[in-house]
């Protein structure tokens, strides 16, 4: 049985894990619920970011000497231009598939998919990137912790509650609500919808952004990794329910922690578990937790 | 037919050649299908062995994606696990090579045949399984769960290290000495592939491939009509499941190994890539999508390493412009073509309505 030290370690792992998950997967289920488009790229875009971040954060070391600056600079410019390219993704490719069939929307964003991790290796080539902030460990509990996870948790939290307060309390929040209950309705109030529905896309793809910049002084970059995460955020998708915040929150909480723990005792299959998890509720739940209830 | 009437066009159609007829009665495919065998048959003309191994290839990946195209143009559903049944038939065969070969040291053309034919009860039980959960959805869950239970069985061989040696894969995989010739094997697989294609065709043209074609295009209807839906779906899942078993049963002795990355969904989009180039709707469209994007592999990779890259422009343009495939494409020029000729003989161009005649 693992000591207690390194239990905590992964339940930190775990809960930020989770904070990514779920930052990720509210992006995800938030263009699906909106333009019912299932985005395969999201997280493939999330390493753009996190690759893009990485070269502005070396960039602007060279002039600025305090690192959580240059890291915050960093993190604006890049999500600022992941923002615009997600525009631009929606208005010359996502656009002409919404009257398509769903295998070919999928086969679209399959094969952004292949482009953009493709073009990850060509601008940044095969070695493993990282990068390091000076940050003394701090013990809690007789064991050593980053303490960068409780600013990756208050991030988490504070960009939650920042998506929720903007969902809910803003004009351009209700409207795109409005959007994904009824499209017609709102096209039909005046609002033009291929706006709203580029705004969000942008903003999915601007908070994936977002989330890989914070992310990048616990994690290295290497190729690939999009794989693992955007099956991992389908079924926080699937468990929770598309189109529910709270059944997002609480998947990601679900499926980091037991991929977390499941490193400990089986580190190969760690995955797997979380796909079992996955057929389970789709064969049992098929619109996962707190989603609409479905017949089929 | 419309114009049969027309004396002059009658005579026009019994001029036709026999390629033309084979259009007019089978469709598309029927014309498609003979000059892709013509082409087929006279591959290991070409110089070199590089061309019979990459046909082969062609031929084995076709074969799988015909059997995905079972799922996806007739039935209208997606399935990104159905590599877990091409993987579950290579190992299938593997498995049963590799005890022939270390029981007797070689292996007997009896053994052969039987490890070949051992894929397809395997895979017949695995998509039964699989098949079971998945047709009770539709849509992006029946995606996601055929991509749950694919990436499932990955998992399990993969990490069934005793059994399937796991990530190394099992190698050293020998046909018998007539066969580990690449031209006889070529031979060998072509055969098979044009058997399971006449196979494909006899169960897509009968009621049941039209009752697939029903479910696909209009599920409610169907039940209305009395059909059951899901038993309908499953025979069609297990068949589908069974014909890409038979695909990587060929796959193993062709690339002397086999590893856990067949079953992965790497694997499924593959034969979902040939499917949308080739064209979903016409039962060759997967092999000339084959033929496509396998070739392509081939000998882009000579070249440069980002495949990848170049693959996912070609099916982005092909998603975009052209999604009903290469053959659409050939399929809506030939009906122009065949429309304007009719249309250019039944109207004489002196009484042809135009502005310039207008009094």
């Amino acid at each position: 049985m693992p000591d207690f030290g390194s239990l905590l370690i992964q339940l930190f792992s775990g809960l930020s894990r989770a904070m990514m998950l779920f930052l990720l997967s509210s992006g995800l289920s938030l263009i699906f619920g909106v333009m019912n488009i299932l985005n395969f790229a999201h997280a493939t875009l999330w390493l753009v970011a996190a690759y893009l971040t990485y070269t502005f954060f070396q960039i602007l070391s060279n002039f600025l000497a305090n690192e959580a600056l240059v890291l915050v600079a960093a993190i604006v410019l890049a999500t600022g231009i992941m923002f615009f390219l997600g525009l631009a993704i929606e208005r010359f490719l996502v656009r002409r598939m919404y009257p398509r069939e769903l295998p070919e929307q999928l086969l679209l964003t399959f094969a952004l998919i292949l482009i953009f991790s493709d073009l990850i290796k060509l601008f940044w080539g095969v070695e493993n990137r990282r990068i390091v902030l000076p940050i003394e460990p701090l013990e809690v509990l007789g064991s050593f912790v980053n303490p960068y996870f409780f600013v990756i948790i208050a991030a988490g939290c504070g960009i939650a509650l920042g998506l929720w307060w903007f969902l809910h309390r803003t004009r351009y929040g209700k409207i795109v609500r409005a959007a994904v209950f009824s499209r017609d309705m709102v096209s039909a109030l005046g609002i033009r919808i291929p706006v709203i529905y580029a705004g969000v896309f942008g903003l999915g793809v601007g908070l994936a952004a977002l989330t890989a910049g914070i992310f990048l002084p616990i994690m290295p970059l290497s190729l690939g990794i999009d794989m693992d995460l955007i099956v991992q955020c389908f079924s926080v998708v699937v468990i929770g329910g598309f189109g529910s915040i709270l059944g997002t929150f609480i998947a990601s909480l679900i499926v980091g922690i037991v991929y977390s723990f499941s490193i400990l005792f089986w580190p190969d299959g760690a995955l797997a578990i979380i796909f079992i998890i996955l057929v389970a509720v789709l064969i049992l739940r098929p619109w996962g937790l707190f989603g609409t209830e479905m017949r089929f | 037919m419309p114009f049969i009437q027309d004396p002059g066009l009658v005579d026009e159609a019994k001029k036709a050649g026999w390629l033309t007829r084979l259009y007019r009665r089978r469709g598309l495919s029927g014309p498609v299908a003979a000059v892709l065998l013509l082409g087929f048959l006279l591959t290991p003309l070409l110089p070199g062995k590089f061309p019979t191994i990459v046909a082969t290839e062609i031929l084995i990946v076709g074969l799988f994606a015909l059997s995905f195209n079972l799922i996806y143009g007739y039935m209208g559903q997606i399935s990104f696990g159905h590599g877990a049944f091409f993987g579950l038939g290579a190992y299938a065969t593997a498995l049963l090579l590799r005890y022939f070969q270390m029981s007797a040291g070689e292996v007997s053309y009896f053994g052969f045949f039987l490890a070949i034919l051992a894929a397809l009860p395997v895979s017949a039980f695995g998509s039964l399984i699989v098949g079971f959960f998945c047709i009770r959805l539709t849509g992006i869950y029946f995606a996601m769960l055929s991509l749950a239970f694919g990436e499932l069985l990955f998992y399990i061989v993969f990490s069934w290290y005793s059994f399937t040696k796991g990530d190394d894969g099992i190698q050293g995989l020998m046909p018998p000495p007539f066969f580990q010739n690449s031209t006889h094997y070529y031979y060998f697989t072509l055969a098979i592939v044009v058997m399971a294609a006449l196979l494909l065709w006899r169960i897509t043209e009968s009621p049941f491939g039209y009752t697939l074609r029903m479910l696909r295009d209009n599920r409610n209807r169907a039940a209305f009509l009395g059909i059951n839906a899901r038993r309908v779906m499953l025979m069609n899942f297990v068949t589908a499941g069974i014909f890409a078993g038979l695909a990587g049963a060929l796959w193993g002795p062709f690339q002397r190994s086999v590893s856990p990355a067949l079953l992965g969904w790497a694997e499924s989009g593959k034969a979902v890539f040939m499917t949308l180039i080739g064209g979903a709707y016409f039962l060759v469209g997967p092999m000339a999508g084959s033929i496509i994007y396998t070739g392509l592999n081939a000998y882009v990779t000579r070249y440069t390493v980002f495949w990848p890259l170049t693959i996912g422009l070609i099916i982005l343009l092909i998603v975009l412009f052209v999604p009903g495939g290469l053959l659409s494409v050939i399929d809506q020029r030939i009906s122009r073509r065949g429309t304007e000729r009719e249309s250019r003989e039944r109207i004489p161009p002196e009484a042809a309505p135009g502005p310039e005649n207008e009094a």
